[in-house]
């Protein structure tokens, strides 16, 4: 089922505006665009996580991209576009999945496009180009992006250990 | 049959659900299961029965409670979250555990239908903090893992400053 959804959307991409900049999602991962919920927060040391929403009875964690795609929070965002995080697997285990959401200001846009490679410049959550009206719009590697925040802590601790 | 199974299901449900007291601190809520709380004091009721503990490094400790022969680290919940200061005024002595928690005060009693795992983008401190969170009256609220607030190795610090704090006043009393 899963795999039928994702080679019916292979180009199909979910564009959407974070800040001033547009950011392209592969749609074979996007749930849905939810509108502006509560966000709810409690005490953690997670500093990429807001806090949570909760859709369709389910606790969805919302992360706060901004401050790596633009350098900054941003507050203009007042919808959610959830997605699905796929976590790693441990040995022996298989991969898991997460529903997991970032702000976003409701302008988002279904387009049809071929994605181009990326110079090796690009950070690495963009996982290539489109090109769309003359625009070239970062596609998100959803995963990567969201794992910034530990890969940063872990290279810092690994840095920290050796000097 | 029919009304036996649907029985069943009533029952399976209330297990299901849990009992849970509400707390405050700094103005937020927390959720801790009633079953792993022994006992709700007022700080005033102990101030007797409290002793200072220094040297410990942790600052989150800063005294110990004597109940039922038994010696109760004393932490002050808002420095364990990193919350703002605030004046608690009652403390949990827990179950179980030699852990006694400073909080501002009590919100209600709740029974708890579901505690939902916490999400895996929590990758820190929390996810030893926390059990998980439910979700009361529109709110979602963290259900607090009650060996979270002090790991083996605090306890173990915390032993020693106090062993040796017993010491010092054990020589002071044979030379006074």
């Amino acid at each position: 089922m899963i795999a039928e959804s994702q080679s019916a959307g292979a180009n199909s991409y979910v564009l959407l505006q974070i800040g001033n900049r547009r950011f392209g999602l592969p749609s074979g991962i996007v749930t849905e665009l939810a509108p502006p919920v509560r966000l709810h927060t409690f005490p953690h040391t997670s500093s990429l996580v807001a806090g949570v929403i909760v859709r369709r009875g389910r606790i969805i964690p919302i992360y706060e991209v901004a401050k790596i795609l633009l350098g900054r929070s941003s507050s203009a965002h007042q919808f959610y576009l959830v997605a699905r995080r796929g976590f790693a697997a441990r040995p022996g285990e298989a991969e898991t999945f997460e529903s997991s959401a970032i702000p976003v200001n409701g302008q988002c846009e279904l387009a049809t496009s071929d994605l181009q490679p990326c110079g090796e410049d690009r950070p690495p959550y963009v996982s290539g180009m489109l090109a769309i009206d003359g625009e070239s719009i970062e596609v998100l590697n959803f995963d990567v992006l969201l794992a910034m925040e530990t890969a940063r802590v872990t290279d810092g601790s690994r840095a920290e250990a050796q000097s | 049959m029919k009304i036996a199974a649907q029985e069943a299901g009533k029952s399976r449900r209330a297990r299901r659900s849990e009992a849970m007291i509400l707390f405050v601190i700094a103005n937020r809520m927390f959720a801790i299961s009633a079953d792993s709380v022994q006992e709700i004091r007022s700080t005033d009721s102990l101030a007797g029965s409290a002793n200072e503990i220094d040297n410990s490094g942790i600052s989150k400790v800063r005294h110990t409670l004597e109940r039922s022969h038994q010696t109760y680290y004393v932490v002050n919940a808002g420095a364990h979250f990193g919350l703002p200061v605030t004046r608690p005024t009652l403390v949990l002595i827990l179950r179980q555990l030699r852990v006694a928690v400073l909080v501002d005060r009590i919100e209600r009693m709740a029974e708890v239908p579901a505690v939902h795992s916490l999400p895996r983008a929590f990758e820190g401190d929390e996810r030893r903090w926390y059990r998980g969170l439910t979700y009361i009256d529109d709110h979602v609220i963290p259900v607090i893992q009650p060996s979270g607030f002090l790991t083996p190795e605090e306890f173990q610090r915390l032993d020693l400053a106090t062993s040796a704090a017993a010491q010092r006043e054990l020589e002071g009393a044979v030379q006074s």
